[in-house]
């Protein structure tokens, strides 16, 4: 069934990263429902930091979009993980938080956060459009540039690993 | 009986505080459908403020910790408040977001979150293990060290 989403993405030539696996006591995602909630990721490859340091001081815009737009790959990931590789089983994403870690004067919070939200339009279509809340964070864990989570929905017939 | 939620909240001798009222204009839980939101909630104690300051300036992380934990307690007396007086009316623990008051050059939420995410797995078994995300905030109301809001699953 590599059709439509995974066959977007090989056109857009964007490789999902192994799926985070969290260090604590909670987990990279869970289901209710058509709801599918994932954990607050960032711009990791596996368990490697690719982006780290804080917009208005560290990294430049570009370097801010580039993060995020690894974020968003991170949230597919782990939607991935959740329905067994079998992306087409996405119906859309409701909701996006994104935390940009900033200096207290830096304002393009939204800008940096676009990279997430294009990226999920770029591979999921219209439906791939979210709500989406996107802040300054002062501070991140493992001082990552970009966190996210997000809620997707799933189609109707996706199957019910959990 | 270990499914029951309640029963191993007796197990484990908690005990949870009074479901605190919120300061504004707004609810200390919703529900809709099987979804419950639980709004932030803060390290408070029977109306008492605890665990006040930053981490990475006033509290090291056991304290941070302990205040996520006590942020946690919070979220199940609502949730217990809202699934009708029981536990054993929350199916399971769905999202955690937690905020951390500190320094910038604070760097570890993760482990400050934990005394939530353990707790709801204290309490709620596999039923607690929930999706989460851990951020650092530059202020908190009141002061407080730690924020969590809470989603859950009702039976």
């Amino acid at each position: 069934m590599h059709t439509g989403i995974a066959a977007r993405l090989a056109a857009l030539n964007l490789h999902l990263p192994p799926a985070h696996r969290p260090v604590a006591t909670y987990v990279g995602w869970r289901r209710s429902g058509r709801e599918l909630l994932i954990s607050g990721v960032g711009p990791t490859w596996g368990q490697d930091v690719r982006f780290a340091g804080r917009m208005g001081k560290d990294l430049d815009e570009a370097a801010g979009i580039a993060a995020a737009r690894l974020t968003a790959l991170n949230l597919l990931a782990q939607a991935a993980d959740a329905l067994q590789g079998q992306l087409d089983y996405l119906a859309g994403c409701l909701k996006v938080f994104a935390l940009v870690n900033s200096t207290a004067e830096f304002v393009q919070a939204h800008r940096v956060a676009d990279g997430i939200t294009d990226l999920l339009v770029d591979v999921l279509g219209g439906n791939g459009r979210p709500a989406r809340a996107a802040i300054s964070a002062p501070s991140l864990p493992m001082n990552i540039a970009v966190e996210a989570d997000a809620v997707f929905l799933l189609r109707e017939d996706a199957p019910n690993h959990v | 009986m270990t499914n029951s939620h309640e029963a191993r909240l007796r197990d484990l001798k908690l005990e949870l505080p009074d479901p605190a009222a919120p300061a504004a204009n707004y609810v200390p839980y919703t529900i809709s459908g099987k979804t419950l939101y639980v709004a932030g909630q803060i390290t408070v104690w029977n109306g008492e403020l605890r665990y006040l300051g930053k981490l990475g300036a006033d509290l090291d992380v056991a304290k941070g910790a302990e205040a996520a934990r006590l942020c946690g307690l919070n979220i199940i007396a609502q949730a217990r408040k809202a699934a009708g007086g029981s536990l054993d009316g929350i199916r399971r623990a769905l999202k955690l977001g937690g905020f951390v008051n500190c320094t910038p050059d604070f760097i570890q939420h993760p482990q400050v979150i934990n005394g939530a995410s353990d707790l709801m797995v204290q309490v709620f078994g596999d039923a607690g293990q929930h999706a989460r995300f851990a951020v650092g905030a530059v202020s908190l109301p009141r002061g407080v060290a730690v924020e969590i809001d809470a989603i859950f699953e009702l039976v």
